[in-house]
């Protein structure tokens, strides 16, 4: 059902790859810890099936999303469990759950996704820009569907690029989840040349 | 997300995990027993969606409609409850709206077709997650974090 080749798909993980890694440098001289980098997943799907592919939609998670910009629309989204909330605050010392807590994980937001979004644009050769985050605490799917409401506009398949970001020595990570909008998937194949 | 449902066997359990600035649309008719239930994104499909895009107000609730009534109930017994249209990152803009939107959508469109509204959770900040059960007709809400609420209470089946 996918309307994508392998190739294009291993394509569309290389660039989440890169990003991602651009990504966790940012987090780890923010952190001052090192940051490795999961290998990324693609998933193109039914945007009914993609909020349950995530995790469980009833289970809780903070997410942070920042707008994508400029030409190619999309949204990045950076997902925290409750705990690895917690240890992510603890490292920046603040309080998790407080005012500080979500200031912190929104910051960390912006700064990652920032990257995120800037070795993007660099690599496939266009002008992107990120827009301020915005953080909510709620349930997993509400947020992954409220992001996934607001770009997939013109269709009915999403595309996920999902890879996560290891602080080493916490058990702590940050899932990391890049929505383009419809039409942007096949703008950065063509710019990919595949 | 997108998707419809429709039931008439007492038992099943019509459920929306997680709605955030979408709308749980259950359609009921308490008599017949039988409920339907809609994960409506976006208010309007601009008329250019793929036949079975259920994901668009203007498309999902006639189709919704349809079903319930494919399943024995009866148009004029039709009854709706509405959870959801919340607008969830505080800062942005555009989601706020796509709550509220879809929200008028939904309401406009059933008001079109003369069905009340009897119970809505909509609006604010919370995502929901919407229970329709088939049979008691009992219709809960439960937000992030909390207990499950009931919206319609369920009642014994009455004879029809």
């Amino acid at each position: 059902m996918s309307r994508y080749t392998d190739t294009q798909l291993d394509a569309l993980r290389e660039l989440a790859n890169i990003g991602s890694g651009t990504a966790s440098t940012a987090l780890s001289s923010m952190l001052g810890r090192s940051v490795d980098i999961s290998v990324p997943s693609a998933f193109v799907m039914p945007m009914a099936e993609a909020v349950g592919t995530i995790g469980d939609p009833e289970s809780e998670a903070t997410g942070v999303v920042l707008g994508i910009v400029g030409e190619m629309p999309g949204s990045v989204l950076l997902l925290f469990t409750p705990k690895d909330a917690e240890l992510m605050c603890g490292l920046l010392g603040v309080e998790a759950g407080s005012e500080f807590g979500e200031s912190a994980l929104m910051e960390i937001g912006n700064i990652v996704g920032a990257s995120y979004i800037n070795a993007l644009g660099q690599m496939i050769g266009m002008e992107l820009e990120p827009t301020p985050p915005a953080a909510a605490t709620d349930m997993l799917g509400t947020i992954v569907e409220t992001v996934l409401a607001e770009r997939a506009g013109a269709g009915d398949v999403a595309l996920l690029l999902d890879s996560d970001l290891v602080v080493e020595g916490e058990d702590c990570s940050v899932s990391f989840l890049l929505v383009p909008d419809q039409g942007g998937v096949d703008q950065m194949l063509e710019r990919l040349g595949v | 997300m997108g998707e419809l449902a429709a039931s008439a066997v007492a038992g099943d359990v019509l459920v929306s995990l997680g709605l955030g600035s979408c709308i749980g649309l259950a359609l009921l008719d308490r008599r017949a027993g039988v409920a339907g239930l809609a994960h409506v994104v976006l208010p309007a499909s601009g008329g250019n969606a793929a036949p079975g895009s259920w994901k668009f107000a203007d498309l999902a609730v006639p189709e919704l409609i349809d079903r319930v009534v494919k399943f024995g109930a009866r148009r004029p017994m039709l009854e709706a409850v509405l959870v959801g249209g919340a607008s969830m990152f505080s800062v942005s803009k555009s989601s706020l709206e796509v709550g509220q939107r879809n929200e008028a959508a939904v309401r406009e469109l059933l008001r079109a077709a003369r069905i009340n509204v009897i119970a809505t959770e909509t609006g604010g900040s919370r995502g929901r997650t919407i229970r329709v059960y088939v049979g008691s007709h009992k219709v809960t809400v439960r937000e992030a974090g909390g207990v499950e609420k009931v919206l319609v209470a369920g009642a014994t089946r009455l004879a029809a």
